[in-house]
């Protein structure tokens, strides 16, 4: 990765000193899905669950490893960032965000919650690259999942903001209040992470830090709305001119 | 029938250790944060508390420190069950509550419920 042995010390409490991922964060993020397949793994190598039980374990099993492998995914991605070309296009925001829903609703559902897209049909075209757009917003709602209540559906939306100049996509989730010291975090555009782990809830920071990445690839940025009920995170990227030069 | 408060923010963890628990007869108070733990204590007698360390909002050792406030809930037993456990110190959070320290990373699915007998018993 380029950087020196020591460099990525600061998860506890410092900063990062080349902006990459920390390898020790990776690995604090990694140990909760990867535990929870062990436990689950364990139980029915056991034999002591219904068959009912047993087909629930094991789809809990793929859910939780598709999440973790979507994370290490997006590790290698931000790491990769300043190697390779992104190539930026106008992208249909309502497709993409289907895409999504699609792919999320499995994990959400399991966990008894769900997840939809709430905008209008047409929205602005936005200037994007498809990939790391996809990653972002999938980002923000296993987030969201994480703070969701129960019974609740996780809205991903669409609006144009500034005369229709900027494109937000905002994934809202119906929870507790977002900690203040995301929010801080997020203020100074999430440039330093990790803070302390211990302000830190269980599984957002790194995540938002790779989306804050990849958001500045594509000449965009991350922000979060806190709600009395939950929090929005958005990305907002530059509308797409192609309608207005035909 | 003993009552186990589990304060875990990851559900599917949360119903794995229900799973184990609740077939040894012992009656299982779930949440995800340190302040609905602090709601169940209000209204129930428990008997054990299985503590996960990172928690959205508040963390375990601000509860811990909510928990030794009090008489009546200081004396309740705590088992730490973290991925953090090897960078915990055992004699720290001791004088917490704390009577066991388990890491989610190495421990089998019957080690929690073996704590707890022993605890308990």
């Amino acid at each position: 990765m380029g950087a020196s042995r020591g460099e990525h010390e600061g998860f506890f409490g410092g900063s990062l000193v080349d902006g990459l991922p920390s390898i020790v964060a990776a690995a604090h993020e990694l140990k909760s899905p990867l535990a929870l397949i062990r436990q689950l793994s364990l139980m029915l190598e056991d034999n002591e669950v219904s068959e009912t039980e047993y087909k629930y374990i094991l789809r809990q099993i793929s859910l939780t490893s598709e999440r973790a492998l979507r994370l290490t995914s997006d590790l290698t991605r931000s790491v990769r960032l300043s190697d390779a070309m992104f190539a930026l296009e106008p992208i249909n925001p309502h497709q993409l965000c289907e895409d999504v829903v699609h792919e999320l609703r499995p994990l959400f559902l399991a966990h008894g919650r769900n997840v939809e897209l709430v905008s209008q049909k047409h929205p602005l075209l936005l200037v994007a690259n498809r990939d790391l757009l996809r990653r972002i917003i999938i980002n923000f709602g296993d987030n969201a999942l994480h703070y969701a209540d129960k019974n609740t559906s996780v809205e991903i939306s669409i609006t144009k903001l500034k005369a229709g100049n900027i494109v937000r996509l905002s994934v809202r989730d119906y929870g507790p209040i977002l900690p203040g010291g995301l929010v801080k975090i997020l203020g100074k555009k999430i440039d330093n992470l990790p803070v302390t782990i211990s302000t830190r809830p269980q599984s957002s920071g790194l995540g938002i830090h790779i989306a804050s990445q990849f958001a500045d690839v594509m000449n965009g940025k991350i922000g979060a709305i806190r709600h009395r009920n939950g929090a929005t995170f958005y990305v907002d990227l530059q509308a797409s001119r192609q309608l207005s030069l035909l | 029938m003993k009552k186990i408060l589990v304060v875990e923010d990851d559900e599917w963890l949360a119903e794995q250790y229900e799973r184990i628990l609740s077939k040894n007869e012992y009656e299982i108070f779930m949440v995800n944060n340190a302040l609905s733990a602090m709601d169940v204590l209000d209204n129930s007698k428990i008997d054990a508390i299985v503590l996960d360390i990172l928690l959205p909002e508040n963390t375990a050792f601000e509860l811990l420190n909510e928990l030794q406030s009090y008489a009546d809930t200081g004396c309740i037993p705590v088992v730490v069950c973290s991925s953090l456990a090897g960078e915990i110190s055992f004699d720290d959070i001791k004088p917490y509550g704390v009577v066991g320290i388990l890491d989610k990373t190495v421990m089998a699915p019957n080690d929690l419920l073996l704590e707890l007998t022993k605890i308990l018993s």
